[in-house]
């Protein structure tokens, strides 16, 4: 049966080829919109996903990475007494101003590790080391931001808060949500360039006994501190990225923009299988005048439909990687994790079985009768 | 048992075609066309039977009722020993692809599939393997004579050869009857003469049946039996040359009326 289906699906190329278009456009829009989408939200929770520790701890309603609310530091020691908790630390993150060379200035988002343990430092340093922060007045930028900070360069001072900053080391793909640059130092300094009072601080990131459960460490937590939120990294960065796609809608403009692809691609691929079964009701007549069984038919059909989606999806993917090699960059990263992919599959298979489902209802109709009679 | 009684049952079990009464009509109130009226038939195991008349005569739609694929309104049809009317038309459908052979006026082949894979349509319907399918299929295209035209496709095929591709897939799964409409209707005259004397051929050595609706008066001389149908009644039946039937008029596509 499955011979039989092939065969005839090849039969007619020209159909073949316009069914097949549709499913690579769906699979190509699908992955290369949602790569983009992916790539541009997982910029919210970018500090969290990197920070390498287990849990992040901060005020009772932090909702967004970027926009923490300030917490006593003299609940680090509550904190430390728990055991489960091997080291938690101070992390801040607070905006400040740099200063231009042209005299203007740019906002930034100061982000201060402790130069213990760098739990939440920076990563992906192509100029220097992540280490290098820990040198005096160092900060370390992203490279991507250079044209906003007016051609900041490796070894070049300049002014954050009215204080000394000196560009020690530049990464590669650090851009946030937001539009302001990250600039990497440690606790202290952080604190001077967006005068945070010495008793504040934005977060506490902990890393847990090798054996320890996280969500237990953050009920512990919780209870110790009633005013305070404690989440796993995970579970946080997915807080993150909620407030955006909940706040700003964002979700639905890139969702509706894929479905209305989607849907494209989709009517492409069903109105070809009509076309292609209504070129050969009176093949499909023969077969039930030989004595084809219903389920043989739409056996037929599914195996037709399966196959486009299969050579379709493959190709698709392959045109989707080369858009990515050939596209995706540091500012506009585009993301296409295995599960977009094997989601994307999954969806365009199912509605390639359900598109198979009109040309069936026609066939159904056809009266074997018409051979003899023909 | 007498040897009466004994003679009696086994014509009986030789019966392989058995209609009584049927009765049909096409459309409904003041546009319904009855098509037949009281059709009675008998074919026997290894018979060649012509179901021959006019065009409108209804031959086509008994062939069809014979071959499951339509219904009568009224009346019993009795194939192979089951009773059509009885049968789901999924079990119409097993009975078709088992134990029934369809030649088609047009042939009807699959444009998408070789000579080798339209004859082993049935085969692969009935679940065969397909290295045995494609054996037997072989085989067939042997005995139709164009084993050399295994690969190609259809489109490259003669008339007379797309028939022998047709009756080499109408005759694949080994079923007792064979059922052809107009078989000769789409060749030469000559083409025509020599497709029934290969269909007659292949049928009689084995016993099968088989059943041909047609026009040709030139290939009646095939027959058994020829019933003569005209407007949905069997006028006459019985050899070729004793049914009376109106003087054939030749054509250079064949015999019409």
């Amino acid at each position: 049966m499955w011979s039989l289906a092939l065969t005839t699906l090849l039969h007619d190329r020209g159909k073949l080829v316009t069914a097949l278009v549709g499913v690579v456009f769906s699979i190509v829009l699908v992955n290369t919109q949602g790569g983009l989408f992916l790539g541009f939200v997982m910029r919210a929770s970018l500090l969290v996903d990197h920070s390498r520790a287990d849990i992040w701890v901060g005020h009772k309603h932090m909702h967004n990475v970027d926009f923490p609310s300030d917490i006593p530091r003299r609940w680090l020691s509550r904190i430390r007494g728990l055991p489960e908790v091997r080291r938690a630390d101070p992390y801040l993150v607070g905006w400040a101003d740099m200063a231009l060379p042209s005299g203007g200035y740019e906002s930034v988002v100061v982000v201060g590790v402790d130069p213990g343990s760098l739990l939440g430092n920076v990563w992906n340093v192509q100029d220097g080391t992540p280490e290098a922060i820990l040198q005096n007045d160092a900060i370390i930028i992203d490279r991507c931001e250079v044209e906003k900070l007016e051609g900041i360069r490796l070894g070049e001072v300049r002014e954050i808060g009215g204080r000394r900053a000196r560009v020690v080391g530049m990464s590669e793909g650090i851009i946030g949500f937001l539009v302001a640059p990250y600039v990497f130092t440690t606790y202290d300094r952080a604190a001077a360039y967006t005068r945070k009072p010495a008793d504040r601080c934005s977060y506490f990131l902990v890393k847990l006994e090798p054996d320890a459960d996280p969500r237990q460490a953050c009920a512990a937590i919780r209870h110790r501190l009633p005013d305070a939120e404690a989440m796993p990294t995970a579970e946080y960065a997915r807080t993150s990225l909620d407030f955006w796609m909940t706040r700003t809608g964002l979700g639905i403009s890139f969702g509706a923009a894929t479905l209305l692809g989607l849907l494209v691609g989709m009517v492409m691929v069903s109105q070809t299988l009509y076309a292609m079964v209504l070129d050969r009701l009176g093949e499909f007549g023969t077969f039930k005048a030989i004595g084809a069984q219903e389920s043989q038919i739409v056996t037929i059909l599914l195996v037709q439909a399966t196959t486009m989606t299969l050579f379709g999806t493959a190709i698709g993917l392959g045109v989707v990687s080369a858009i990515q090699y050939a596209f995706s960059t540091p500012r506009a990263p585009i993301i296409i994790p295995w599960w977009l992919s094997a989601g994307s599959f999954v969806l365009v298979l199912a509605i390639c079985l359900a598109s198979a489902y009109l040309p069936y209802m026609r066939i159904r109709k056809v009266d074997p009768l018409t051979v003899l009679q023909s | 048992m007498t040897a009466n009684h004994a003679s009696t049952n086994r014509a009986e079990m030789d019966v392989t075609i058995r209609a009584e009464g049927l009765h049909k009509t096409y459309g409904r109130g003041s546009a319904a066309t009855p098509v037949l009226r009281g059709i009675d038939l008998q074919v026997r195991r290894g018979q060649c039977v012509y179901l021959a008349g006019p065009s409108g005569s209804g031959k086509t739609t008994l062939l069809s009722i014979i071959g499951g694929i339509l219904s009568a309104d009224r009346g019993e049809v009795c194939v192979l020993g089951e009773d059509l009317a009885t049968l789901a038309p999924k079990q119409r459908a097993r009975l078709r692809l088992n134990r029934l052979g369809f030649v088609f006026q047009r042939f009807h082949l699959i444009r998408g599939l070789t000579v080798l894979g339209n004859v082993r349509v049935p085969l692969t319907l009935q679940g065969v393997p397909e290295s045995q399918a494609r054996r037997r299929a072989m085989e067939l295209l042997e005995a139709v004579g164009i084993p050399e035209k295994a690969s190609a496709r259809p489109e490259q095929l003669s008339g007379g050869q797309c028939q022998r591709v047709a009756f080499a897939r109408a005759l694949v799964s080994n079923p007792d009857i064979i059922l052809a409409d107009e078989p000769t209707a789409s060749l030469d005259a000559a083409n025509g003469q020599e497709v029934m004397r290969l269909l007659r051929g292949l049928t009689a050595e084995q016993g099968r049946t088989v059943v041909v609706v047609t026009h040709d008066q030139r290939i009646f001389h095939f027959a058994d039996i020829v019933y003569w149908l005209e407007n949905g009644e069997v006028v006459s039946s019985g050899k070729p040359d004793a049914v009376p039937h109106p003087a054939p008029v030749a054509t250079d596509r064949g015999i019409s009326q």
